[in-house]
């Protein structure tokens, strides 16, 4: 009885949402099939073509549009969304390892670290690029002040997929590697590290494409050299071209590959996850 | 990890003792002031109710956790504070926490392997197909852990344990997981292998039967407090307190008097010559020890009215149930003494027993 109103309903709800989610880039990618050089961003296509797509890696003719400048920032974002990475999914493991145990001020601490992602990114932003330039005296850089406005960012994410992981732990099977003689830091690389696996690709997921599209806390703290976000905007000041959405799509197909890895990683790990499942279950 | 000759080496027999052990968790005071000492190639089993402590003891002599007060002293070396990977004292746990990352042979493999064993990989793989072998799983070692059944997984764990050839072996409830037939084998199994390898295994359980059939002696524990010591015959027999007779579960116990040589409860008032010291006055009667009798039968022996409500078929026994005033009494009676009688649901019937084999306490006692 209730089904028969219900589902209806949320089945239109799914269909709407996944229209908002994927709609944009539906209009998006058949806009970057737009003739070119004539041809703006908008309907109607008035003939099929790969101009854009060829034009973004300068194999077009000159023409009165330029080539998007996005190779260096392109470089630069994938640079700075690796190191946040690495950095931010460190810390994510390590500070959610010490929350293993209670400690005293655990608490305050996980507020403090998961402020982080609460606060405004404008905010960190500004507050960076003050701090370096009228309180420290460092010049900003992507590398830099940048890159530390990221890791405070994705770092409370990678913690908290860590703390959920850790949460579902087994310590036994650390104890047990203890009492076959096997000190803690091999135990935590032979044992723990494998079994958390699947989580710490989460967590390095997240932080890499936090970090790759990050752009209030970058805007301010970035200083001379453009990320890949803030290189877009800037050409979105000027004039809009289908060029943008041909790059549009490849960066979204860029992101569908990585996502394909990481489900071929996951797959292969949560089949060791499967079994510690059926362990705990006899227990 | 045998202590070195640079060590101090005190000379003592035993391979293990501990000396006023006490762990509190807040105000829950889990280890009381725990003394115990273990020879070699002992078997000991400890035996208490969940919450008494038992693993909590355990984890203090493996090192997981650190006691308030005490000291653990193994192979004649302080290891109080002394972290579990360099102790040399093995672990069983309930769940096996096999790696399940890892083959069986790699599971196996892993102390010897990872630790500080220095040996080379072919001595090591000899050594662990030996123990492999041993405990019944050759032709398993390249199976994950969970291609392999319950039994199997817990012959894993004690392997795995085994390789490093440990002088004291913790086993925390390590038949728990296991249904009742694998449970009665591996029992025999853990005996043999002990008894070949020489090592002290120390069992805690909550089943009594276990304990009492595979200890060499028996500790019970109750509220973190290690309150008998015994051989399981002792034990058994001779229960020190009513909270030792109740884990046993093998006593239909009373509360009453205990006075002049004389116990009154439920069942009128019993002559009790024999007694033990006890903040509680409890007479307690083995199951096996009582008989069901007629209503109208004559006996000199103390009666207990009551009313038959269930049997219990247990295959060498049968176990009948009666209600004596909303008391619940227990009868065992073994079938090797012959066919048993059949009782009708909701009839009365007299229970007696041999006044000189029941056991009681008292405060009276001196």
């Amino acid at each position: 009885m209730e089904s028969r109103i219900l589902k209806p309903v949320l089945a239109l709800y799914v269909a709407l949402f996944l229209l908002f989610l994927y709609g944009p880039f539906v209009v998006l990618t058949i806009l970057s099939f737009q003739q070119g050089p004539e041809g703006g961003p908008q309907f109607p296509i008035i003939e099929w073509s790969t101009y854009w797509y060829r034009q973004l890696f300068g194999l077009t003719p000159p023409s009165r549009i330029a080539p998007l400048p996005f190779g260096d920032a392109l470089i630069r974002s994938l640079v700075l969304a690796l190191m946040t990475m690495v950095v931010s999914t460190v810390l994510g493991v390590m500070s959610a390892q010490a929350f293993r145990r209670r400690f005293r001020g655990a608490s305050l601490v996980f507020y403090l670290i998961v402020l982080g992602m609460m606060v405004p990114g404008v905010l960190t932003g500004l507050g960076t690029s003050l701090l370096a330039n009228n309180i420290i005296g460092i010049e900003r850089h992507w590398y830099t002040t940048a890159f530390a406005t990221h890791v405070a960012y994705t770092y409370p994410f990678a913690f908290l997929v860590m703390l959920a992981i850790l949460n579902r732990f087994d310590d036994s099977v650390e104890e047990a590697s203890w009492s076959l003689g096997v000190d803690p830091w091999t135990t935590f690389r032979k044992v723990t590290f494998p079994l958390i696996f699947p989580g710490v690709l989460s967590a390095m997921l997240f932080a890499f494409t936090l970090s790759l599209d990050e752009f209030p806390r970058t805007l301010f703290a970035s200083g001379r050299d453009q990320t890949l976000p803030l290189a877009i905007y800037g050409t979105f000041a000027v004039e809009i071209h289908p060029n943008i959405f041909a790059f549009g799509v490849l960066t979204t197909l860029f992101s569908f590959a990585l996502l394909s890895v990481y489900g071929i990683l996951m797959a292969l790990s949560v089949r060791r996850a499967r079994r510690l499942a059926m362990q705990e279950d006899i227990a | 990890m045998q202590p070195g000759p640079e060590d101090e080496v005190v000379v003592e027999t035993a391979v293990f003792r501990i000396e006023g052990l006490t762990r509190r968790y807040g105000d829950l005071l889990a280890l009381d002031n725990a003394t115990l000492e273990a020879g070699a190639n002992e078997y000991i089993s400890f035996l208490g109710p969940s919450g008494s402590g038992k693993t909590t003891l355990l984890r203090v002599i493996a090192g997981f956790e650190t006691p308030d007060a005490g000291r653990v002293i193994f192979q004649g070396r302080d290891v109080t504070n002394v972290p579990a990977h360099e102790r040399g004292i093995g672990f069983v746990f309930q769940n096996f926490a096999l790696f399940p990352h890892l083959t069986v042979m790699k599971n196996v493999a892993f102390g010897l392997t990872h630790g500080k064993s220095g040996l080379s990989a072919a001595d090591i793989d000899r050594r662990c197909r030996e123990m492999i072998d041993m405990v019944g799983l050759s032709g398993m070692e390249d199976r994950g852990v969970d291609q392999i059944s319950g039994g199997q997984r817990q012959r894993v764990a004690l392997a795995r344990t085994l390789t490093l050839r440990p002088r004291l072996v913790l086993l925390d409830e390590p038949l728990g997981a296991l249904d009742a037939n694998l449970r009665g084998r591996m029992r025999n199994e853990l005996r043999a292998i002990r008894e070949r390898l020489g090592v002290t295994f120390l069992h805690v359980t909550g089943s009594e039967s276990e304990a009492l059939a595979m200890g060499d002696r028996v500790v019970v524990l109750d509220r973190g407090r290690l309150i008998q010591t015994g051989t399981p015959a002792e034990v058994y027999d001779h229960p020190a307190s009513p909270d030792v007779a109740h884990f046993l579960n093998r006593f239909n116990m009373f509360d009453g008097k205990l006075s002049g040589g004389s116990f009154t409860g439920a069942f009128g008032t019993a002559p009790a010559p024999v007694a033990t010291r006890s903040p509680r006055d409890v007479y307690a009667v083995r199951y096996d020890r009582m008989r069901v009798l007629p209503l109208s039968a004559r006996t000199d022996r103390p009666t207990l009215k009551a009313r038959y409500i269930a049997s219990e078929y247990l295959g060498s026994s049968i176990m009948s149930f009666f209600d004596a005033e909303g008391h619940v009494v227990e009868v065992e009676h073994h079938l090797s003494l012959g066919a048993p009688e059949t009782y009708e649901t909701r009839q009365e019937y007299l229970l007696s027993w041999n006044p000189e084999k029941a056991i009681v306490f008292g405060r009276e006692v001196q």
